[in-house]
């Protein structure tokens, strides 16, 4: 398996080559500013560092969300168009359970993305990357009580009083790289969260 | 050689891919339009515009390839507009070009979105220059000279709201349904020039100014209103319109003659507008004038007019590398 991975949903921009189980090349950047000026020549370092073409690489990974929805759309584009004119597999990948890979000591962890206003996007993990809890769109206080009686650590970028994330990413790769992956047209953000214009359209029905 | 531009607009609230031959012939263009989605909410939601953007974005893109027989083996190089725009649209299309341009390692070409509809009537007929570009969308309204292709200068333009602003407004104040700018030139159709509205700017330089106009038919509306009279929406439709036209014709011509100056083309969503389309044709002919205007499915935003801009840039060596970012506002150059 040759791949390139690509996360822009959570505050870290994740650019890497992974060949079978070894990581060729990884681009780690705490900060996501001007992503998309940004984004297409790191991608071209990777391929030049990692000695490869677009056109050698046989599956793509992508975080999907959620996080912020421009963020999300930049690298979901780039997957987009590249599974469509490589004709290769693409794996979407839940950020949240990007954020979980870096595993805890706990039974679980709980990765949480600030969505304001009281609001996070949320998950729950086992230390296996197996989903006990789907993503979701949740005040987190309500989350919080959902799971105050599990062992749980939880894990964030934002400023919520919780330790920072890192990613092993091997894990995840390993957990997802036999998915059977998704046609390119239907590979689309999991904003978990209408805009509040539907919302507001919504209420009003 | 024959140089075959694919070109990408998402600006708004379009997704667009076309294929153009030589800045004139077009293979084919796909256009799937939001507007019915944006119709629920009176106006494009651009949160919601760029969502869409990027579910169809490659069903659009291999649509076109496939009516067009062609494989992106065949294109020369890849145009897109960078801005201005709704910054969130924009980004679909610019990451998308940047992405066919980097794996099929095509030549990138910026475009300027008012530059496109310019270069719409080089898709009717060969723009001879110098020329005069009379620019009307819901975000423009500007007079253009060009020596020659790709030489903007600015000679007039509007001081406030444009004139697709100013249609939309008064659709609301009348209370026609959204897309506003088509329902009112429609009612103007079925109306008669009987309302008292003032001419607006009608001075000697080629700048406009709508909102006193605009401001005009809401008092109208208003006072109408709290007498209790029932006001007559052709009427007033017709009585507006005429005013706009009236001075957007006035002033283009204008500047022809100023210019010294033979060749006109109209550019922008308004030039869809028929009363402007029927006066100026008349004017045009009277004055001996060459005038192009896009047929209407080349006045709303479209990936052809782009490829038929992107053509010209192209050959004028216009590139950008992967860096290239989506801006919301740039002025025309």
């Amino acid at each position: 398996m040759k791949s390139l991975f690509i996360n822009t949903s959570t505050k870290k921009l994740v650019i890497a080559i992974i060949v079978d189980n070894e990581i060729k090349y990884i681009y780690n950047d705490d900060n996501s500013n001007e992503l998309s000026g940004k984004i297409m020549p790191i991608i071209d370092e990777a391929f030049t560092k990692a000695n490869l073409k677009p056109t050698d690489i046989d599956t793509l990974f992508v975080t999907n969300g959620p996080g912020s929805f421009t963020g999300i759309r930049i690298g979901l584009t780039i997957a987009k168009v590249m599974a469509w004119s490589l004709k290769i597999r693409v794996i979407p990948i839940s950020s949240l359970e990007l954020m979980a890979s870096m595993g805890s000591d706990t039974q679980y962890i709980a990765p949480l993305i600030d969505a304001r206003r009281d609001y996070v996007f949320a998950g729950l993990y086992d230390n296996e990357l197996n989903s006990i809890i789907d993503d979701r769109h949740v005040l987190l206080d309500d989350f919080k009580n959902e799971v105050n009686n599990k062992d749980v650590t939880f894990v964030s970028h934002d400023d919520l009083g919780y330790i920072d994330s890192k990613y092993d990413l091997l894990k995840v790769i390993n957990k997802h790289r036999h998915d059977e992956g998704v046609n390119p047209h239907e590979l689309n953000p999991n904003y978990l969260k209408l805009t509040e214009a539907e919302e507001k359209f919504n209420e009003g029905r | 050689m024959d140089t075959y531009i694919l070109a990408i607009e998402s600006s708004c609230d379009e997704t667009s891919v076309s294929i153009i031959k030589n800045g004139s012939v077009e293979i084919s263009t796909v256009v799937l339009s939001q507007m019915d989605t944006h119709a629920n909410y009176g106006g494009v939601v651009p949160e919601i515009a760029s969502r869409m953007h990027i579910e169809n974005i490659t069903m659009v893109l291999e649509e076109c390839l496939t009516k067009a027989n062609m494989t992106m083996d065949d294109i020369t190089a890849i145009a897109v507009t960078y801005g201005p725009g709704l910054i969130g649209s924009l980004l679909i299309g610019v990451m998308a070009a940047k992405t066919l341009a980097y794996i099929y390692n095509k030549p990138l070409v910026p475009v300027h979105h008012i530059a496109g509809h310019i270069y719409a009537n080089n898709l009717v007929k060969e723009m001879q220059f110098p020329l005069i570009a009379l620019v009307v969308s819901g975000g423009h309204t500007e007079l253009v000279y060009m020596k020659d292709n790709y030489s903007f200068e600015f000679i007039g333009g509007t001081l406030d709201d444009a004139v697709g602003e100013a249609y939309d407004k008064v659709a609301r104040v009348i209370g026609v349904s959204y897309p506003g700018g088509p329902n009112v030139d429609r009612l103007a159709y079925e109306g008669n020039d009987t309302y008292n509205l003032p001419l607006p700017l009608d001075d000697d330089s080629f700048n406009f100014s709508f909102s006193g106009l605009k401001s005009a038919v809401i008092n109208l509306a208003h006072n109408e209103q709290q007498r209790g009279n029932e006001i007559n929406k052709e009427d007033l439709a017709c009585s507006f319109e005429n005013r706009v036209v009236d001075i957007l014709t006035k002033k283009t011509m204008r500047a022809l003659q100023k210019y010294n100056v033979k060749n006109l083309v109209v550019a922008g969503g308004v030039s869809a507008n028929r009363m402007l389309r029927e006066k100026l044709t008349i004017l045009c002919e009277k004055e001996s004038i060459n005038l192009t205007i896009p047929e209407i499915k080349y006045c709303t935003d479209n990936a052809a007019m782009i490829g038929a801009a992107g053509y010209f840039a192209y050959k004028l060596g216009r590139r950008a590398d992967l860096t290239l970012n989506a801006k919301a506002t740039d002025q025309l150059k």
